[in-house]
């Protein structure tokens, strides 16, 4: 069970040069198989890389197909294929747009602006105005037209006054003088 | 005298990016550089050398036909896997589709009959006969120095289950090429001293 930890361990710092523990190291001091793998792991980068050439060199040597790349490179110049390049197609690109302009009205409500007054409103509403302001004019009249109730009502209380003192005198056979010329109202 | 070629000694990156600009150029050297590599990574994996090339012109063919996505935050060679790895899964599941009797597990862990069983003159022929995701991790650490992040891209792996797969590979491979005496010995001795520990 240590061994496979050491070894474990072993292969560790090999490959992510985390240094052995303490309690590792003392184990490889007694363990002639966890040396040996450690020596063995350690050595394998010289020793891969030494036969490295001789073993590429085995390997038989074949040509490439590189008209294929041609070919493949033929075709796709004459079809326009530019791969990885931004292209707007049209039904994806009126789709978006529609999106957008759908999010938009959901946003924001649309409302329409009454229309302005047309030239035969403003100059009736301007001959209007007029009028009220024309009023100060015949302001005289117009009071005169408020007042005229009252002077009526004046007039009928002096006749009905006037018929009484002509019958308290004829009944008491007393004589009744106005004083003065009577207050305006 | 005359001057080396410039663009040998260019690096994989350079020439990646060279060629994503569009030079057709600097993408047959790199075509060069990598095709036995990618060769003798593949060709355990598929069984044939008529296999293994077609598998290699294809992957060219397809990073030709995709250099404009190329990243160059990346390396060369984890993109090149990566896409090897890939096209080699699919032809595998066509192949299983097509013939209907075929095992993952067994495509993955296909060996060279050439090399066989009876020994090998060499580690990386050793380590060939380990078959299967542990060649190719150690083809991608020690053949391509590949980082362990860089293999778990290339493999679709997670580092853990890249370091794993790298330690059983190693542990396999020091019983294929240590002695064998000397290993036996080496354990009884460890055996004998680890008994008071358990």
């Amino acid at each position: 069970m240590l061994c496979k930890l050491t070894r474990w361990l072993i292969s560790r710092e090999v490959d992510r040069g985390i240094k052995t523990p303490r309690f590792a190291l003392r184990h490889g001091e007694r363990c002639g198989a966890c040396r040996a793998y450690a020596r063995f792991a350690a050595s394998l980068p010289s020793r891969f890389a030494g036969e490295r050439p001789a073993f590429l060199a085995s390997v038989p040597d074949f040509p490439l197909n590189e008209a294929r790349w041609a070919e493949d490179g033929g075709v796709r110049e004459k079809r326009g294929i530019l791969p990885r390049r931004l292209v707007l197609h049209p039904f994806p690109a009126a789709a978006a747009a529609i999106l957008v302009v759908a999010g938009v009205l959901v946003l924001f409500q649309v409302v329409l602006r009454e229309a302005g007054p047309s030239t035969e409103d403003e100059a009736a509403a301007l001959a209007a105005l007029k009028t009220v302001t024309a009023a100060p004019d015949e302001f005289q009249g117009m009071v005169g037209k408020v007042e005229s109730p009252l002077a009526k009502e004046r007039q009928i209380l002096e006749q009905s006054v006037a018929s009484a003192v002509e019958y308290l005198q004829a009944r008491l056979n007393i004589k009744i003088e106005r004083k003065d010329t009577p207050k305006s109202l | 005298m005359v001057d080396p070629d410039p663009i040998t000694t260019k690096t994989d990156e350079e020439l990646a990016r060279e060629a994503r600009a569009g030079s057709r150029r600097s993408f047959e050297e790199l075509a060069l550089r990598y095709k036995r590599r990618l060769f003798v990574y593949l060709r355990p994996r598929l069984g044939s050398d008529q296999d293994a090339e077609d598998m290699v012109q294809e992957t060219f063919l397809k990073l030709f036909r995709n250099i404009r996505s190329y990243d160059s935050a990346f390396q060369f060679s984890t993109w090149l896997y990566t896409s090897a790895n890939r096209l080699a899964i699919s032809s595998y599941r066509k192949k299983k589709i097509a013939s209907g009797n075929l095992d993952v597990e067994a495509a993955g862990a296909l060996v060279d009959p050439e090399v066989g069983a009876a020994g090998s003159a060499g580690i990386w022929d050793a380590a060939r006969n380990l078959g299967g995701s542990h060649y190719r991790v150690l083809w991608l650490r020690y053949g391509e120095d590949m980082t362990i992040e860089a293999i778990a891209t290339s493999l679709g792996k997670s580092r853990l289950a890249v370091r794993l797969l790298l330690h059983r590979a190693r542990k396999g491979l020091m019983k294929r090429v240590c002695p064998v005496p000397a290993m036996a010995t080496a354990t009884k001795t460890a055996a004998v001293k680890e008994t008071p520990l358990g």
